[in-house]
């Protein structure tokens, strides 16, 4: 009869044990890299902030994930994505044919474009094409820099962080910086060091759509966030976000 | 100059590679091994898997070129901070020696890696310099420091005699130092510049950082737009070890030259 008893309560531990591990929100690892403002950066608490998180964390809350961030270098967030140190990346990945050859992504969840930087010192610039003979600057393995190295006659310089392209061109060791609309915005119109240094010329040269990537055949993955993105999307949260963060 | 010095103190310094020395027989097989097997690994991958490699070979020739410029610039240039520290290290003169001391100290303490950062931002704030001169400057400018001291010791290791008969045959310090003693201490002095060398060819991969386009960050931008890491990795990592085998071949000859002079 004991030993029945025992049996029985065991068997109720286990069953509500289960049940709890299936109740309990699934959990995503998800890399970033927190060098991109304002999409995704470091604050002052030392967090990752910025649009792409605030707009991760609601996908997730709609489909009922939890998230956690990993700040990871930009050179290199793919290989760590192959390698399975975690599920996702949202790090502003425009999405690319030659991208979605080895990875898979959600829908797009917002379309900028690359532009141009040039010092206020610089009256006639207002293309790529114009800095011909001259150093150019972008992050290494982004859009911009494949965007830089298609002008013939411009020299492409790649920097590991945005941040230090611009410092470069502070310095006066590169004409131009090529970067998404949104980061340039943030560097050129609002940090107050570069402010009255640099200026943004013309409009977007690019259409890009930014995905979320995950491992290629991790359909489920991808369902779920993308639930998740029309859910925010239907809620027009993502333009909260966005007003928040891009001015 | 007639006396030949048989007793120079063995100078302990350098984390270069491994110099093959003709009488270690081990040694020289494994750097033949080593040189020949990467040789024909490269070889192999370039002609034989084209549609992966072919693409990186053709990627990395203007990088390892950089590479080759900041670690011959940078070695050059530490050797002439290192000497005018090394000989402030012997100075009897208290500012010069402390000055150079100091010099040593600080380098020492300090990562190479924070003193690229600081040295290419920090010149960038006060003067235009191109970015490869400025890596060059900051490699040298740490290197300096450890040269300084194999300077010091090897001038430290001529035995005192020589100077003294120097002075007494009517020189003066000055030209004792510059005709007598360093001759003397360049021999000395050569091993570890050798390995010295070594270690800066492997050091300037920091340079990448800088966004100074060598060897490394050639490689670095191949791979983060094929996301061919492994592929990449692979011929990076076989050109340096081509590369520092060469050099270490070239500075052992070298050496076993100037002991054939004795």
């Amino acid at each position: 009869m004991n030993v029945l008893r025992t049996l029985i309560v065991a068997a109720a531990m286990l069953a509500a044990m289960s049940l709890t591990a299936l109740a309990a929100p699934k959990s995503i690892k998800v890399a970033t890299d927190a060098t991109w403002p304002p999409m995704e950066m470091v604050d002052a608490n030392k967090q990752i902030v910025g649009y792409d998180i605030d707009f991760l964390n609601a996908v997730a809350k709609e489909a009922g994930v939890s998230v956690e961030f990993k700040n990871t270098a930009w050179d290199g967030i793919f290989a760590g994505l192959d390698s399975g140190q975690y599920d996702a990346i949202i790090s502003s990945v425009t999405i690319t044919d030659e991208r979605k050859a080895k990875y898979d992504f959600t829908d797009a969840y917002t379309s900028i474009g690359q532009i141009l930087v040039v010092p206020k010192t610089d009256k006639s610039s207002k293309t790529i094409a114009d800095l011909k003979g001259k150093k150019v600057g972008s992050q290494i393995g982004t859009t911009g820099a494949m965007e830089v190295k298609k002008v013939a006659g411009v020299e492409s310089k790649t920097y590991d962080e945005i941040g230090l392209a611009f410092e470069d061109m502070a310095a006066g060791r590169i004409s131009g910086v090529v970067c998404d609309e949104p980061v340039a915005a943030h560097f050129a119109l609002q940090k107050k060091e570069y402010k009255e240094k640099f200026k943004i010329v013309g409009k977007a040269f690019t259409k890009e759509g930014y995905g979320i990537v995950v491992k290629k055949g991790n359909k489920e993955l991808v369902a779920l966030l993308n639930k998740g993105i029309k859910a925010v999307k239907a809620k027009n949260l993502d333009t909260k976000i966005h007003t928040k963060w891009v001015k | 100059m007639s006396e030949n010095p048989t007793t120079h103190t063995p100078i302990a310094v350098g984390d270069g590679a491994a110099i093959p020395h003709k009488s270690d027989a081990g040694l020289f097989t494994a750097w033949r091994i080593a040189f020949f097997g990467s040789i024909l690994l490269c070889l192999f991958l370039a002609f034989g898997r084209p549609d992966q490699y072919l693409a990186i070979f053709k990627f990395i020739p203007d990088g390892i070129l950089v590479t080759f410029k900041v670690t011959v610039g940078g070695i050059l240039l530490a050797i002439v901070f290192g000497l005018i520290a090394g000989l402030g290290r012997i100075s009897s003169n208290r500012l010069i020696n402390g000055a150079a001391s100091l010099y040593v100290e600080i380098i020492r303490g300090v990562p190479l890696l924070v003193q690229l950062f600081y040295i290419y931002y920090a010149l960038g704030r006060f003067v235009k310099i191109p970015d490869i001169v400025s890596a060059i400057i900051a490699m040298a400018f740490c290197y300096g420091a450890y040269m300084a001291e194999i300077f010091r010791a090897g001038i430290q290791s001529i035995p005192k005699g020589q100077m003294e008969a120097a002075l007494s045959l009517g020189m003066s310090r000055r030209q004792a130092m510059r005709q007598v003693i360093l001759p003397q201490a360049f021999k000395v002095v050569l091993p570890p510049i050798g390995n010295e060398f070594i270690a800066l060819l492997k050091d300037s991969s920091l340079v990448s950082i800088l966004a100074v386009a060598d060897l490394l960050r050639r490689g670095r931008e191949y791979a983060s737009e094929s996301f061919n890491y492994f592929e990449t990795y692979t011929v990076i990592a076989l050109v340096y070890l081509i590369m520092t085998l060469f050099f270490s071949k070239l500075i052992s000859m070298m050496e076993e030259r100037l002991n054939e002079g004795r």
